[in-house]
């Protein structure tokens, strides 16, 4: 009985975790190149991802409850927050950071617009990008966890609050090198070869 | 050893079909007419400054930094915009950057993520090229700067001599009509230097193109030119054109070469010495007194 709940803690959280993540990386990286590359959205938006970026994604809970109800959206909103700001953040310091020379020479090759940004702008900031993915990546895990202690709607969290009511130390503590091993193994399995391609392709030293 | 010309033949044998690429473009004539040009919030970096160059004329642009030579060199790749006056290519008015004027930057500027031999297919697939002629294109223009083996190789994986020939072959990929190349072997050794102004003035002779070469290297700048063209500073402009009919192909160490590069080389001096009189408020002495000149050195190539 135990190894059912826990493999369907697993499976759901990760299920929760790949769904918040992938929205919150598509949002953040475009977020994060119209921060660098458009004036206007830097002036009115930037202000306002540094705010928000401020809060702990958890503080979006309650509000997420309010107006979601207790429902997978609120625990999506929560993870979604948690990860888009910092992948936005990197994003834009990677795109902010592609040698002024690379882009020249792209343009002067006839490269501009859509053009430009997709085929010189993003693959130049992409190791920055990388490790913006990889830090929402961490933070999305947080904030699941977060979400799902506070939340009754099965996942790890979850579990980790059952082990507590039944004072079940063991359980607590396996849960807890759970989420670890999760951890690294997700890391491994989803940047391993991203983080050789870049060592690969810009030598031992991303920029 | 592997030439241009034999490369525009293969090129012929093996495809038939007509391509843009292919067709081979000869030199266009560039000029600017009265052009100032400031950097936003700053002085004149070059004032009311006109210059011509004919198709298929190799001219250098020499002085001391901060004389406006590269803003020169962006202003006809189109990456600038004059403040006042017009540039021109091809006896008409330039409205931004465009594959027929190349560039090659001091840093090379290769793209860190492509192979080498992407690099110099990426402007031939922003022409729209097919792949198997792009695959034939970047085959030659590698085999021509005799990097070939090294197709593969990420530009962090070639040495600064290897990654400027990459970007050369980078820049005639398109077939460009005019050559813009901002101080591009300045980061490197006499040897490898030597070779390379071998390769430029090589394939200047052979594809009749214009080239704007800009240098701090008196030598390089006489060894390489049809005129070479001596700037000032504050604000950037012409001082003087000094044509240089020597017979090429040229050797660096030649004794008219040297002869030649002694004499800009002394004007670029005084140049020099009346910005430093000026910032020190005139207070300033040339160090080793009265100006000497050796043309036995490489003149020039620390200014
Ligand atoms: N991006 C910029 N913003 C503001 N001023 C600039 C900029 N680039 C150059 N300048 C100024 O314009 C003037 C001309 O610069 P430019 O780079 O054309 O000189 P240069 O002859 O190429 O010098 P160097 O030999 O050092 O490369 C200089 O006074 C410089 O300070
Ligand atoms: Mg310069």
């Amino acid at each position: 009985m135990h190894d059912r709940t826990v493999v369907r803690a697993v499976t759901t959280s990760v299920v929760r975790l790949l769904l918040g993540y992938s929205m919150a990386l598509v949002g953040g990286v475009l977020l994060g190149v119209a921060l660098a590359r458009a004036k206007a959205v830097k002036q009115f938006v930037g202000p306002l991802v540094l705010g928000l970026g401020s809060v702990p994604s958890i503080c979006w809970l309650p509000v997420a409850i309010l107006w979601f109800g207790l429902s997978e959206t609120s625990i999506q909103v929560v993870v979604v927050l948690g990860a888009l700001l910092p992948i936005a953040v990197a994003t834009e310091t990677a795109v902010r950071h592609v040698p002024p020379q690379i882009i020249r020479a792209a343009r002067t090759m006839g490269a501009s617009g859509p053009r430009l940004l997709a085929t010189v702008v993003v693959p130049a900031a992409f190791p920055g990008i990388l490790g913006g993915a990889k830090l929402g990546w961490t933070f999305a895990l947080r904030s699941l966890m977060a979400g799902e202690l506070l939340f009754v709607s099965g996942g790890l969290g979850q579990l980790l609050e059952t082990g507590r009511d039944l004072g079940d130390t063991a359980l607590v503590l396996a849960v807890v090198v759970l989420i670890v091993g999760l951890s690294r193994l997700s890391e491994w399995a989803l940047f391993g070869r991203l983080d050789r391609e870049v060592a690969r392709r810009w030598g031992a030293e991303p920029a | 050893m592997f030439s241009f010309a034999k490369l525009v033949e293969t090129d012929e044998v093996e495809d038939a079909a007509p391509t843009r690429a292919r067709s081979q473009r000869r030199g266009a004539s560039t000029s600017l007419d009265r052009v100032t040009f400031a950097y936003p919030g700053e002085a004149a970096a070059i004032a009311s400054t006109s210059l011509h160059v004919d198709a298929g004329e190799l001219v250098c642009l020499v002085g001391p930094s901060g004389s406006g030579k590269s803003t020169i060199l962006n202003l006809i790749a189109g990456l600038l915009v004059p403040t006042s006056g017009r540039v021109l290519f091809d006896e008409e008015a330039i409205r931004g950057p465009g594959p027929e004027r190349a560039v090659v930057f001091q840093d090379a500027a290769l793209f860190p993520w492509l192979t080498l031999r992407d690099n110099v297919e990426y402007p031939l697939k922003l022409a729209g090229m097919p792949k198997g002629e792009r695959r034939a294109r970047s085959e030659q223009l590698l085999r021509m700067v005799h990097l070939w083996k090294f197709e593969g190789s990420h530009p962090h994986q070639l040495s600064g001599g290897m990654r400027q020939r990459g970007a050369i072959a980078r820049a005639l990929a398109t077939d460009p009509a005019v050559l813009l190349m901002d101080e591009p072997f300045a980061a490197l050794d006499a040897q490898t230097r030597e070779i390379l102004q071998g390769e430029v003035e090589r394939i200047f002779q052979e594809t009749k193109k214009t080239i704007v070469f800009v240098t701090h290297n008196v030598r390089e700048a006489v060894r390489l030119a049809d005129r070479v063209v001596l700037m000032g500073t504050r604000p950037g402009r012409i001082l003087r054109e000094i044509a240089i009919d020597l017979p090429r192909p040229r050797r660096i160490d030649e004794e008219r070469v040297a002869w030649f590069a002694a004499d800009v080389a002394s004007e670029i001096r005084s140049e020099v010495e009346k910005i430093a009189k000026e910032e020190a408020d005139d207070a300033w002495v040339a160090p080793g007194g009265p100006v000497h000149v050796d043309p036995r050195r490489n003149l020039g190539s620390g200014i």
